[in-house]
């Protein structure tokens, strides 16, 4: 039994540590290897019922979102197994009236009060127990299976969608060179549409990004324009529509992005400028943004003074914050792989794929 | 540009040695002129080749014309001066009768060594107290006649390292009307002592006074512990700061954005950060919506210029600052020496606008990017190009494939380093952008605070001043 625990814990501290120093980058890696690391629990653990299991998963969790908590994916995938192992094991309680005929037909509220109740007469016929674990380990895998599948696919579901989105000749700025599912919208417009894309250059974190984000879009023949951050003000005006990738969206309709984003977004509200984010589900994060502390993640700040710059460094405060959050009201709609949502709507999309007893894990 | 020169070697060896010989003269005089400055050298490249009459000339604006669409713009934006254009325009004798003041100038202006609206100015004046001095009125013409005419080559050839600033314009108008009142009967160093000496006034008046008393009717807005946020650097902000931190003794927190390219503002860090009294914070553009998290009392601006509309033309980045303090109600104030007063009106940021270059922004760190001045701009592509050619005939002999490693001063494996020969790939870089006047609550200028729909009326004022005097 302490071996396995022991073998759990090692599989768990691996991705702890890949996201402790930052090995893991952008969230869809994250959101993939999470959903692997689960798996892989799922097979190895020994539990007896399905709270055991949720347990085992929910300290997995905690440890994950502990390892760097300003990474939502990992918290979100853990919910989202959560949500499949409580919905899987409801359904097979409810095909097996053998068990007890009345709590299938029991209304939630009450089975609620009536849990304890259950789990006696679980642990009361131990080879039906084990029937029964048997069969929600692999519904469970097949469920993280699909999950995966679905991460995978997120860009392909989000691209179909691009050519409803871009009119021919349009001008649209992005400040999210990093995102890969921008860049991916984009490339798939370009069959159907010419238009151009304003490029903001993001500096100082993602200034490479941006280079390479440019040339890609070259090379597929959209005209690109690489602008300064302080430009955007400037050009706005000429601009039809402003695509950003999210790093993750919350309950609200609020989502954190690249910094500088959120001075675009208000600057596009400014201007009237629709604003649209694109994101996977994956992203979509139960929880709400409180405090912005606990969103925004700081950087590298040798990247705004060069620690060579002797008359500067030391003498001066400098901060170098690799996030903003955008508030849901700069937002127009959430382009998403299962469709386009306004930010009020998001928060149902998020009663859909997680349970409220995980949000706080 | 470099395909253009092989054809042109082909042809010449077919023409006559004439064309030859001409050359070999242009480049002798060249040669005499790299003395004095850099930029003959350039005007003789394009000039050397045939003889410089008027069509000529115009010729040569044409074709720069034509260059210049193979040159990186965004379309939109297509209408602005590129700076290889702006030198081209400029009538390549002009380089002849410059001041080697004006020279020094210019590249100081083309390399952004002098920047800001208020120092160009101010540089220039000093420049043209050289041009004055060294001035001597030709037989046949008085002073008040000729000096105007032979300061405007100067002008016209300043304007090839930058379009001339607000303020610089409105100097200009000032002094010429200063050398046409100026009697016939005075002699000509009589003529030139009162000119410098109307100068040296006009510097403290319009610059040096007019500093202290913007900063005397700041200072109220900065008191003891508020914070403060600017852009950029600009002369009077300094000064501003300079007195409340030292001569009123008020604690204050800074916070300097800057801005790519340029990174003025850490001209402005550097300059304070060294006052025990003014904590300074120095971040990007991009952390501005993290950096308005924290309180911040007011947002100190200085000013390209203020146009007549009301609308604040100044370094590119001013308006999403003042945009984004007006929506978390910050008041916005801006500080400006009413020399910078534009009686142009003009509604967004693309219909005017200065352009940079674009290769500015492909460095990396966050140092500012030393620019060379035009001519050895152009001694570098020859020499680089020679260079392709050599490697590219040492190709064809050995079939190696290293030529790309040929290409020096910038990094390999940035994918934008040639983006001049990538297709679809354009890099915009303007200078300067305009801030709507509802963004702003407060003109402060050396006659008075103003909302910013009263530029007009300052104008008029200002007119009519230096129309009395």
């Amino acid at each position: 039994m302490s071996q396995t625990q022991q073998q759990i814990q090692e599989q768990v501290d691996g991705l702890v540590y890949k996201l402790k120093r930052r090995q893991l980058a952008g969230s869809y890696k994250v959101a993939i290897e999470t959903a692997q690391l689960l798996m892989r629990l799922i097979t190895m653990a020994r539990w007896k019922n399905t709270d055991q299991l949720i347990e085992l998963i929910r300290d997995a969790g905690r440890q994950l979102i502990a390892a760097q908590p300003r990474e939502f994916a990992s918290g979100n995938i853990v919910r989202r197994v959560l949500s499949l192992i409580r919905d899987e094991s409801l359904e097979m309680d409810r095909e097996k009236p053998d068990i007890d005929k009345n709590t299938a037909m029991m209304s939630s509220m009450f089975s609620l009060l009536s849990t304890t109740d259950t789990k006696n007469q679980q642990q009361h016929s131990p080879s039906d127990a084990k029937q029964r674990t048997q069969d929600l380990r692999s519904l469970v895998i097949q469920g993280i299976r699909d999950l995966m599948d679905e991460i995978s696919a997120v860009h392909e579901n989000i691209e179909l969608m691009s050519i409803d989105l871009i009119h021919d000749n349009e001008v649209l700025l992005t400040p999210t060179p990093n995102s890969q599912t921008v860049l991916n919208f984009l490339l798939k417009a370009r069959q159907k549409r010419k238009f151009t894309v304003l490029v903001t250059e993001c500096f100082p974190n993602h200034t490479e990004d941006a280079h390479k984000f440019v040339k890609k879009l070259a090379d597929a023949k959209i005209d690109t324009v690489l602008i300064p951050d302080s430009t955007v003000f400037a050009v706005m005006s000429r601009v039809g529509k402003v695509i950003i990738g999210a790093r993750s969206v919350f309950v609200n309709g609020g989502c954190v992005s690249t910094s500088g984003v959120a001075a675009v977004t208000e600057c596009a509200k400014e201007h009237r400028t629709p604003v649209f984010t694109v994101a996977g589900l994956y992203k979509l994060s139960p929880t709400y943004p409180f405090d912005n502390d606990s969103l925004i993640e700081v950087g590298n700040s040798g990247k705004v003074i060069d620690y060579s710059d002797q008359d500067l460094v030391g003498r001066c405060e400098v901060t170098n914050p690799l996030m903003d959050y955008i508030d849901p009201e700069n937002i127009d709609i959430y382009i998403t792989n299962v469709g386009g949502f306004s930010p009020n709507f998001i928060y149902r999309i998020v009663l859909d794929n997680y349970k409220s007893d995980d949000v706080n894990l | 540009m470099s395909e253009g020169t092989k054809p042109e070697t082909s042809q010449l060896s077919n023409k006559e040695l004439k064309e030859l010989k001409k050359k070999e003269k242009a480049a002798k005089r060249a040669a005499k002129k790299e003395s004095i400055g850099i930029k003959p050298d350039s005007s003789q490249r394009r000039g050397g080749d045939k003889p410089k009459t008027a069509s000529n000339i115009k010729k040569q604006i044409n074709q720069s014309k034509t260059q210049s669409e193979s040159l990186k713009i965004p379309p939109l934006f297509g209408h602005l001066e590129t700076r290889e254009q702006r030198i081209s325009s400029t009538p390549p004798q002009l380089a002849n009768i410059v001041h080697p003041s004006i020279l020094t100038l210019c590249l100081k202006y083309s390399t952004f060594k002098i920047v800001g609206s208020t120092h160009r100015c101010q540089a220039m004046l000093e420049a043209f107290k050289d041009v004055i001095e060294s001035y001597k009125t030709p037989e046949g013409t008085s002073l008040s006649r000729h000096l105007t005419g032979h300061l405007s080559h100067q002008i016209e050839y300043l304007k090839s390292a930058r379009p001339l600033s607000t303020s610089m314009g409105n100097t200009i108008r000032w002094l010429k009307q200063e050398i046409s009142l100026i009697s016939i009967d005075e002699t000509d160093e009589q003529a030139k002592l009162i000119l410098a000496e109307k100068i040296d006034v006009y510097i403290k008046e319009k610059i040096e006074y007019a500093n202290i008393a913007i900063t005397d009717s700041t200072i109220q807005h900065i008191v003891d512990g508020s914070t403060v946020l600017t852009f950029g650097h600009s002369q009077v902000l300094l000064h501003i700061f300079k007195h409340v931190a030292t001569e009123l003794n008020r604690k204050f927190k800074l916070v300097i954005v800057d801005s790519r390219p340029l990174f003025e503002g850490k001209k402005l860090a550097t300059e304070l950060s060294g006052y025990p009294n003014i904590s300074c914070q120095y971040v990007f553009i991009n952390s501005l919506s993290s950096i308005l998290q924290e309180p911040v009392d007011v947002v100190l601006l200085g000013a390209h210029a203020m146009l007549s509309n009301g609308r604040l033309y100044s370094r590119v980045g001013t308006a999403l600052i003042a945009m984004s303090a007006h929506k978390r109600d910050i008041p916005v104030l801006v500080c400006c020496q009413s020399i910078k007063f534009s009686d142009k009106v003009q509604l967004d940021s693309v219909t005017m606008n200065e352009l940079s270059e674009g290769q500015d922004l492909l460095t990396m760190g966050s140092k500012p990017t030393k620019r060379n001045g035009f001519a050895l701009d152009q001694f570098l592509k020859e020499k680089r190009t020679e260079k392709e050619e050599e490697s590219k005939g040492k190709k064809n002999s050995n079939n190696n494939n290293n030529s790309s490693n040929s290409v020096p001063l910038t990094k390999p494996e940035d994918p934008l380093a040639n983006y001049r020969e990538i297709d679809n790939v354009t890099i915009l870089n303007i200078m300067y952008d305009l801030t709507p006047p509802e963004y702003i609550q407060k003109v402060i200028t050396e006659v008075g605070s103003l909302p910013p729909s009263s530029v007009p009326v300052i104008l008029r004022e200002y007119k009519g001043n230096s129309s009395n005097s």
